[in-house]
């Protein structure tokens, strides 16, 4: 079967981001930590690729090593992101009055920060680790993801299928989970993936600020805040990585908005 | 209801959402897991340390009374003490509020024209050149970091061709417009930022208003092509644009924060990052919760220019 060119752009795109994160380690010449004490600050050559940093460490190397740190809190931010919200959507849609006033209103507050600064806040004081960085735009994410689910399953909620669910005298479980839940899903799989572009930008932004993963981690985002200081002498090491975030930020926007064509997702606000 | 009525309204639930956000930030600093003591002193502390710290700053005390204090002393304008320069944070804190002011200003001041100009020209001549450029450029400044950008720039302007200054640092007090040209490349990276995405959202309310019948009408009627893209088409587009550019006004102040760093700019953002290397607290909440209110009005600004703008959003 033949595929639009699009829709083989994008899957050839995923699969690269797939095998980077699973074997980066292993395509790695080198390892992420090694220093090469009599190769510090080398340009690009055939030794090493695309250069060497202050202690001699290998770029590409550490650019393949640092996709895991780097992609996977981006990938897992935007599930708990999308996971918390779909519920509390579906809940808000569905139930609607009081209920659906209290936890939009919640979200509200949520939505009263600047995205970076609340994750910001929310890392900074619950201790710089991954787990946390995952957390705090998990937290950034709900009530925009909620939002989503609630414009949709609101409209739902007033169709057909679901009177005849609740005249059949279904639980309300049962009705969120199996009639609401899976006319979302494909919903969910766009509001994911532009939630996935997102959270690599906010997550690349807090390393770049020095909060979240720290030192010796080869995040792309700490690796252009440690190779600044050497723009002048050594651009290499800011380039590369700043290249290594533009390829997969703007892949998974393009992928995103490909998806979000396809599924027709109401309102299409900007998500960043 | 009344435009003026609904403008009372919106000030009222802004004083509220207001209420609300200082309780998050409040809650976040005081009650998530991770002491506040430890956060400033490391966690190498002795308890001894922790605890004359806590008992100095009050942590000791019951939590209501905390934040009753503290929100308190913020309303009195008396934003505490930094931990890091031992100096009242008000003064420091609205000095780098008026920086960050002057370089959102200019953002906006020039990206706002500029966006809705080329995306009424982008939906004028839908499916050009310049059209399908402008697409493809929104996606990329969509995608890419501010710090990303804000490199490129440096390397290109101040280190290849050194024409403009890569650092905004300046004396404490001075105002930034004294110096215009260090301001020149953090202004070009936020308003690149901006610009390829609101020209989209004006390209396609544009599009949608062109393609109406009071526009088809206009046109029948002979009225001049130009006349009915600016008279008729852009007023009923420009609602939704302006919409964008309140909700875009977190993303500037995220992207502030992010610049300013990038660029030793003395404003809020930087004071935020800084506050969070010195591991100076106080500075933080304060400097948070300005952030939170400066976002809270520029939204209120936003809606209100677009109630004006457009009748049918007062009923």
């Amino acid at each position: 079967m033949a595929m639009p060119k699009q829709s083989r752009g994008a899957l050839l795109f995923l699969l690269t981001v797939i095998l980077l994160i699973a074997l980066g380690p292993w395509i790695a010449p080198y390892p992420a930590t090694e220093f090469h004490s009599r190769h510090i600050l080398e340009g690009p050559g055939t030794t090493y690729l695309l250069g060497t940093d202050e202690f001699g460490r290998d770029v590409l190397s550490r650019i393949l090593w640092g996709a895991r740190p780097t992609l996977l809190l981006a990938l897992a931010s935007a599930g708990l992101g999308v996971l918390l919200g779909t519920p509390t959507g579906l809940i808000a849609g569905y139930f609607g009055g009081r209920l659906d006033e209290i936890l939009m209103r919640v979200m509200d507050v949520l939505m009263s920060f600047p995205a970076l600064i609340l994750a910001m806040l929310i890392v900074v004081m619950m201790g710089p680790n991954p787990v946390n960085v995952v957390l705090a735009i998990g937290v950034v994410f709900w009530p925009r993801s909620a939002r989503l689910v609630r414009s949709v399953s609101q409209d739902l909620a007033r169709r057909e299928f679901i009177e005849a669910a609740k005249a059949r005298g279904e639980a309300h479980v049962f009705i969120l989970g199996r009639e609401l839940l899976p006319n979302v899903l494909s919903i969910l799989v766009v509001d994911f993936t532009l939630r996935v572009a997102a959270a690599i930008l906010l997550t690349a932004s807090l390393s770049y600020l020095g909060v979240g993963v720290v030192p010796p981690t080869p995040a792309w985002g700490l690796m252009v805040r440690d190779g600044q200081q050497f723009l002048q002498n050594a651009p290499w090491l800011v380039l590369f990585p700043c290249l290594a975030i533009a390829l997969v930020s703007v892949g998974t926007v393009l992928v995103g908005d490909y998806l979000r064509r396809r599924v027709a997702v109401p309102g299409g606000e900007r998500i960043a | 209801m009344s435009l003026s009525r609904l403008i009372l309204r919106r000030v009222a639930l802004l004083a509220l959402v207001l209420v609300a956000v200082s309780l998050l930030t409040f809650a976040i600093v005081n009650i998530l897991p991770g002491d506040v003591a430890t956060a400033i002193l490391g966690e190498s502390a002795t308890p001894a340390d922790l605890a004359a710290l806590r008992s100095r700053m009050g942590l000791d005390l019951p939590l209501g009374t905390r934040y009753l204090t503290w929100i308190g002393h913020m309303l009195r304008g008396d934003f505490g003490t930094s931990l890091a320069f031992n100096l009242p944070v008000a003064p420091i804190l609205l000095w780098r509020l008026g920086n960050s002011a002057i370089l959102a200003a200019l953002v906006l001041i020039i990206s706002v024209p500029c966006a809705l100009t080329l995306g009424v020209v982008a939906a004028v001549y839908e499916g050009s050149l310049l059209d399908r450029f402008l697409s493809l450029a929104a996606v990329f400044t969509f995608a890419l970091p501010e710090f990303v950008i804000g490199l490129v720039l440096i390397l290109v302007f101040s280190i290849l061709y050194p024409v403009l200054p890569g650092s905004s640092l300046m004396e404490p007090g001075l105002n930034p417009l004294s110096q215009p040209l260090a301001l020149v490349l953090p202004i070009l990276v936020l308003v690149l930022h901006q610009l390829a995405h609101l020209s989209q959202i004006t390209r396609a309310s544009m599009i949608n208003a062109l393609g109406s019948n009071y526009v088809r009408a206009a046109r029948l009627k002979g009225l001049p092509p130009a006349l009915v893209v600016v008279k008729h088409a852009l007023r009923n587009a420009l609602a939704p644009a302006i919409a964008e550019v309140g909700m875009n006004f977190g993303y500037v102040l995220g992207g502030l924060v992010v610049v300013e760093t990038l660029f030793s700019y003395a404003g809020v953002g930087q004071l935020m990052v800084m506050s969070v290397e010195n591991r100076d607290v106080p500075t933080l909440e304060a400097t948070v919760l300005v952030i939170a209110v400066a976002y809270g009005v520029g939204n209120l600004l936003a809606d209100i220019v677009s109630l004006r703008l457009n009748p049918r959003l007062r009923s």
